[in-house]
């Protein structure tokens, strides 16, 4: 949760600093671990001296590559819960209106673990709270009904108690990568239609 | 109901409906707008003992004006806003010092992530008064006439001046006379119709938004109050204000005018497509290819349009100022109810007015701009969320990596961009007009607050 995680990377100390911290974690590691370590070091360093982008904060809880942030809860179902939320997940059978119109969304994964638990796994644009309370008053009915469906959820109307619910459930990620960091959902859609656009040009004058 | 008695100075006028809303326990700076011409101070003053920051907050109540009668703006009126240092320093409760959000106890230099105040906007380059924790509680007067502002202020003068343990650190005057800014332009037209407030809604300003949304302890957009600051009869009737001040770089502006206009009348075009009004206030929905002053200056038509008709951004830009603000019908790129990121602005203009002809590096220097009282229920997540979404990004818009160009911070080589049949116009090398000079979070406490902060000495 939120509390327990924000160890963010280290990013003062130097390329060879962090290698030498790698070696010391992996003196009691599997010979075959030490080995491989041995073998990248040369990358490794490259790499660490030279990151290709940077981890950083997506506001109170997760991290954030570019443009894209990540959102991980893991929440524990009510009575009953599980069996309504398999039910609901089932009958959209993966077309998700609602998160089509957010346009925040790049995707989700619900994940149950077993009776008592579900994952819940999210990469999305922008900073962790900016739309939950537009949430509450243009897909109320779609809040409360996916997740209702777990213990604590205080209703979608309390934004503040919800976010806190949010933030006590959440597990910030220590990697996240990210293909296209500059990539939010609206560009990659006008990406996608561009590329139609450039193509029909193409065939028309071809 | 009030008879109206100078119509030409209000912007909004009383209904034949009863106003649901406590109008005397509000703040009139709440609801009521600058008149023009304008004249005001805002003073900022530190409390070094908590009992004589609570008999100034006693001595003050009397003169701070409430909201009754609002829509009448014949006389000065002073208000009166504290932020949390400034809590602290009258020594309020420990249980009411935790029930404020947290973005308000740790206040607005601390936020900077979140405002995106970076770059020349970071907090390390703003004024002491906005840094040291000292500003603890600011008092504003408007009015309309010369002489009664200097009269109010010597009013709020005569309750802290002799009290030892109270001082006042600035006094920020403003002076307007023609209701334009230091860009040259008339502002404050658009502003958000409260619910109950006994005013119907100007023509375009949308449906009245719901009070909650603006002022404590009254159901908001979502059908619930907002969380309030605690007792009951602290946070009731009261709102959070986010107060910052711009200066205002006349000369980067006038030399972009000129790079990318080479007459008047081209350079005036640039300018209205920047902001989505031309200087006079008229609207480009409504006027896209000439100024019309006599639409610009009319309240009952000024603001009355919608995007309906402008879907592709050929007369307002997506990414100019105002459809950015209050996008009203454009289509979003993200699910957005524009009705719950709306802010009360009471925007102040200082120094020295704006001159086409100030081409200069040294005139970006010189001393105007403005200070914005932005006011709301939940001013510090609405001025995060517009510094965010709407002020520096403009995805939301379908202004793909651009910025709000009267208002944003401009990172090297930005763009704007002005949608044109057939191929867009792109205008390069835009900077940042306005540079934060600095901000802080306030709360304006109900008159009944007032009097429950000013006797917590029993």
């Amino acid at each position: 949760m939120e509390s327990q995680t924000q160890a963010r990377p280290d990013q003062d100390s130097t390329a060879e600093q962090k290698l030498q911290k790698l070696r010391d974690l992996f003196a009691d590691a599997p010979q075959i671990a030490k080995t491989a370590l041995g073998n990248m070091a040369q990358v490794l360093a490259a790499h660490l001296s030279e990151p290709r982008s940077r981890m950083e904060s997506a506001g109170r809880a997760g991290s954030r590559q570019g443009q894209v942030s990540e959102l991980t809860l893991i929440l524990p179902f009510a009575p009953g819960g599980d069996r309504r939320m398999r039910a609901l997940l089932q009958a959209q059978n993966g077309s998700f209106e609602a998160a089509d119109k957010v346009g925040t969304l790049h995707d989700m994964r619900f994940v149950f673990v077993d009776e008592t638990k579900l994952i819940f796994a999210t990469a999305y644009d922008g900073d962790w709270d900016a739309y939950i309370d537009d949430f509450a008053t243009k897909i109320p009915d779609f809040m409360d009904l996916a997740f209702s469906a777990f213990e604590g959820w205080p209703g979608i109307q309390n934004t503040t108690a919800v976010k806190d619910w949010i933030a006590d459930h959440q597990y910030t990620a220590e990697g996240w990568y990210v293909a296209s960091p500059n990539l939010t959902v609206p560009q990659t859609k006008r990406l996608e239609k561009v590329g139609e656009a450039v193509d029909e040009f193409l065939d028309k004058i071809g | 109901m009030p008879q109206v008695s100078d119509v030409e100075t209000l912007s909004a006028s009383p209904s034949l409906r009863a106003p649901m809303l406590e109008l005397s326990e509000i703040q009139a700076t709440v609801l009521r707008q600058r008149p023009t011409p304008y004249y005001g101070s805002h003073v900022a003053l530190r409390i070094d003992d908590p009992r004589a920051g609570r008999e100034f907050i006693r001595r003050l109540t009397p003169h701070i004006d409430s909201a009754a009668d609002w829509w009448e703006q014949a006389t000065p009126w002073l208000s009166v806003a504290i932020s949390y240092a400034g809590l602290e320093a009258l020594e309020v409760p420990q249980s009411t010092l935790q029930s404020f959000p947290e973005a308000f106890r740790v206040g607005m230099a601390a936020r900077a992530r979140e405002l995106r105040d970076d770059g020349v906007n970071d907090p390390k380059n703003w004024e002491p008064l906005f840094t040291d924790g000292q500003f603890h509680v600011g008092v504003s007067g408007f009015s309309g006439s010369e002489e009664r502002w200097r009269q109010v202020m010597a009013v709020a003068r005569q309750q802290y001046e002799g009290l030892p343990g109270v001082s006042a650190l600035t006094v920020e005057d403003f002076a307007v006379h023609d209701g334009r800014n230091s860009l040259g332009y008339k502002d404050g037209i658009d502003q958000p119709p409260v619910e109950g407030s006994g005013v119907d809604p100007l023509p375009g300003q949308g449906r009245p938004i719901k009070a909650g949304e603006f002022i404590l302890g009254y159901p908001g957009e979502a059908g619930v109050p907002l969380p309030m600051p605690q007792p009951d009869v602290f946070g009731r009737n009261g709102a959070f204000v986010g107060f910052r001040k711009y200066q205002s770089r006349v000369g980067a502006f006038n030399r972009f005018l000129h790079a990318n206009g080479a007459t008047e009348e081209e350079r005036e075009l640039v300018a209205a497509k920047l902001v989505g009004r031309w200087r006079s206030g008229a609207p480009l929905v409504l006027a896209p290819d000439h100024d019309d002053p006599a639409l610009g200056a009319d309240p009952k038509r000024n603001n009355d349009f919608v995007y309906v008709g402008d879907t592709h951004g050929r007369q307002a830009p997506f990414g100019c100022h105002i459809r950015r603000m209050n996008p009203r019908d454009t289509e979003l790129t993200r699910l957005t109810d524009v009705n719950i990121h709306r802010l009360i602005r009471r925007g102040t203009t200082f120094g020295k007015p704006y001159d086409p002809d100030d081409l200069s590096e040294a005139a970006d220097e010189i001393e105007r701009g403005a200070i914005f009282l932005f006011i709301s229920a939940k001013a510090m997540a609405t001025m995060e969320f517009l510094q965010q979404e709407w002020i520096d990004d403009g995805d939301f818009i379908g202004a793909n990596g651009e910025r709000d160009p009267i208002v944003g911070r401009q990172e090297p080589d930005a763009t704007f961009t002005i949608p044109k049949e057939p191929v867009r116009r792109r205008l390069r090398g835009i900077e940042t007009f306005n540079v934060l000079r600095g901000g802080e979070y306030f709360f304006m406490p109900s008159l009944s607050a007032l009097t429950w902060l000013g006797n917590l000495d029993g």
